[in-house]
């Protein structure tokens, strides 16, 4: 992994992955996506380990998009471990997901989601949910600065 | 009854000198010698006899000595013996054998062990010389000691003073940016909201207020970058300048790329130095070649060579060069040599290299011309000469002492 | 976005206060903008204590650091580790480009740290952009579903 991850895709849906791929491709977002398409593997790449045994702790995305319907651990679960986690918790993860319960939405803010987005269903709108997505969290936004990645294991 | 004194040796000292004096010597005979040789040369003495190390001890205690004669032996104890008792003490005291036959050999080893010279009781008459010389040497030790210790006191003095400078550089520039903010911002929103609907004058007094007002902004930004550059930790390590150069290269690509500048790096050494910092001196120096060109391409070349214990680094262009009567003001901050309308900046990039170079213990400085370019030379010490500096109080804003923002330091460089 | 949104400003700052509110009433449709001008306000007012007895939650806050009284930091920590506000996004914002103010605030909870800049062009814009993914991209957490 010598390129740095922008931006993580954790989705299982390939129509839903297309969509979200072509968006950000469409807004010149698309350098440097990772995909993973199961809970599981999106632990093995926020804790390099697994597939992505390579990679380092000290590199991570800039912005996590999170489905919360996934084979084998759901969102949720993905949600809780990476947020509790004193070496992961300052990735903003944007929970980017189909549901419209109101418990998925209260739950995912309450493990610490940074934001929470319920997918348009018009392609239209959902393209630009993907332009003000990709502005705030990849320029408006500050991302952690590098080297608090190094002490973010230590006790507060 | 006093006699008159004199120097029987006619050697130097004709006045009376005070001479205290603690004798270790077993037979009164060769003490008695002794003082009256003493008492010939000028000396005023004043003297104690001991002859076992309880008794050197206890009158060590309550007298203290010019010098000490010390017979070589003294049948239980040593000459020698007392001299490990001065140094026991912690005392710069000046220690001579006076003996009976010794040897040569002997006499060299004591010497060697720290007696500060021997005579020879059948010369007596070579004592006082040898005194004097032992109390002249001393002297000169303590003289020295002094001077040694004046210079740490100054130049602790001086890394305060400077510090205290620096603190209120990097103080006055981060307090005055949130009122210059507001400044800024809220003269902008005035021109925006009025703009056409005051009369003419407004307009143009408004954008002067702005104008004014963006300029302070960058100065400030620009000192706290500066008043914070060669304070980021004192992480000296082994750096690969190829490597550095190979990211300072990558930084500039839009400027490279929009001017088709050239840069040759040779084979550049591995420095002790701090990765950060050093780069930043590197793109600096690079980023100006560039700005600074003349009607050629920009052609910037980069090499390194050992001179005696330091490197050498030199980095040529072909740009609009300095002239030689302001070689040294490019280096101080905020000089400019042009109009903002000529090159932009404000010029803190030299500023900044030098504050780099010095604090790593090296120099620099530019040799140029207008008509081939300029020569930028830097020296790096092989071994760490790191600066310190004096820890700060706990009142300063933690900010100064963090970790610097790279992103922000390099953003800021391109416009240096 | 669907229902109303309320929207809590925090800064000590007059001008940026006006500034913000204005600019984030303006793009959008409905909003509630309620402001206060310290740490101590807007905890009394997250808990409707006192005169804030009657104040609606918010579904976003919006929180500078230096503030007097209760500094931002304390205000952060208060929401994230109250159960009953915890779910509440928190944007901070606020001139420090410092790391240790970046990470620290990260540490404990903030969803998005965001820096004022220092013209008005880029302020507009930023708050533009904020406007733009909070209100009408992002759903905000229902206050009344907790």
């Amino acid at each position: 992994m010598t390129l740095n991850t922008e931006i993580l895709l954790v989705e299982d849906n390939q129509d839903d992955l297309d969509l979200t791929l072509h968006a950000l491709k469409r807004e010149n977002l698309a350098n440097n996506i990772m995909i993973a398409r199961d809970g599981e593997e999106a632990l093995d790449f926020f804790f390099c380990r697994g597939k992505f045994a390579g990679r380092s702790m000290e590199n991570p995305p800039r912005l996590v998009l999170l489905d919360l319907k996934l084979p084998k651990l759901n969102g949720i679960e993905v949600l809780q471990q990476v947020k509790s986690d004193p070496r992961t918790k300052s990735i903003p993860i944007v929970v980017l997901t189909s549901s419209t319960e109101e418990i998925d939405l209260v739950r995912s803010y309450n493990l610490g989601a940074n934001s929470y987005i319920q997918k348009p269903v018009n392609f239209a709108e959902f393209r630009q949910t993907v332009k003000h997505l990709g502005l705030y969290w990849l320029v408006v936004n500050q991302p952690v600065p590098a080297n608090a990645w190094e002490i973010s294991g230590q006790a507060q | 009854m006093s006699i008159p004194a004199k120097s029987g040796l006619g050697e130097g000292k004709d006045k009376d000198e005070d001479l205290r004096v603690l004798l270790v010597e077993d037979s009164d005979a060769d003490s008695e010698l002794i003082l009256r040789e003493l008492k010939r040369a000028g000396f005023r003495v004043v003297s104690e006899l001991v002859k076992s190390a309880e008794h050197f001890q206890q009158t060590l205690d309550r007298f203290v000595p010019d010098i000490v004669l010390a017979d070589y032996n003294l049948g239980q104890w040593s000459g020698m013996g007392a001299l490990e008792l001065v140094r026991a003490k912690g005392l710069d005291l000046p220690l001579i054998l006076v003996s009976g036959a010794l040897g040569e050999i002997n006499a060299v080893e004591c010497i060697k062990q720290g007696a500060t010279d021997y005579v020879l009781k059948d010369s007596l008459t070579r004592l006082p010389v040898s005194i004097r010389r032992a109390l002249a040497e001393q002297k000169l030790r303590l003289q020295r000691k002094e001077a040694e210790h004046e210079l740490a006191l100054k130049v602790q003095e001086l890394a305060r003073s400077n510090s205290d400078l620096e603190q209120f550089a990097y103080v006055a520039s981060h307090d005055l940016q949130e009122p210059l903010r507001m400044v800024a911002m809220y003269t902008q929103l005035l021109g925006e909201r009025y703009r056409g609907k005051l009369d003419e004058q407004a307009d143009k007094y408004i954008h002067y207020s702005v104008d004014g007002a963006l300029r302070m902004q960058t100065l400030v930004q620009d000192l706290l970058v500066f008043s914070r550059a060669g304070r980021e930790g004192t992480k000296m390590m082994q750096v690969n300048c190829n490597l550095l150069m190979k990211q300072v290269l990558k930084n500039l690509e839009a400027s490279i790329k929009e001017s088709n500048a050239e840069i040759i790096a040779e084979n550049l050494p591995t420095v002790l130095a701090n990765s950060t910092q050093l780069q930043q001196v590197l793109q600096n120096l690079v980023a100006n070649s560039i700005k600074f060109r003349g009607a050629r391409v920009p052609r910037v070349s980069i090499r390194a060579k050992q001179v005696g214990a330091e490197w050498l680094f030199e980095l040529s262009d072909n740009g609009i060069g300095i002239a030689a009567e302001h070689a040294d003001r490019i280096f101080v901050i905020f000089q400019r040599l042009h109009t903002r309308e000529e090159y932009s900046g404000n010029g803190i990039g030299l500023s900044i290299c030098k504050k780099i170079i010095e604090r790593h213990g090296g120099r620099i400085w530019v040799s140029a011309n207008e008509q081939e370019g300029a020569t930028f030379h830097f020296t790096l010490p092989q071994t760490e000469k790191w600066k310190t500096e004096q820890p700060h109080t706990k009142e300063l804003n933690k900010d100064f002492n963090e970790e610097s923002n790279y992103e922000e330091t390099s953003r800021s460089l391109v416009s240096g | 976005m669907k229902k109303r949104a309320e929207v809590l400003l925090v800064d000590d700052n007059p001008a940026d206060l006006d500034l913000t509110r204005d600019l984030l009433a303006s793009t959008g449709q409905q909003r509630t903008i309620n402001t206060v001008i310290d740490g101590e306000e807007a905890i009394d007012f997250l808990r409707r204590n006192g005169k804030y007895i009657s104040a609606r939650s918010p579904d976003l806050i919006i929180l500078d650091l230096n503030l007097p009284r209760k500094n931002g930091w304390q205000v952060l920590e208060e929401v994230k580790s109250d159960p009953k506000l915890r779910a509440t996004p928190v944007v901070i914002f606020s001139t420090s480009e410092a790391n240790h103010d970046i990470g620290g605030c990260y540490r404990l909870g903030a969803n998005s740290y965001v820096r004022k800049p220092g013209n008005l062009q880029e302020f507009m814009s930023v708050i533009r952009s904020i406007g733009q993914f909070w209100f009408e991209s992002a759903t905000l957490p229902d206050k009344e579903a907790l």
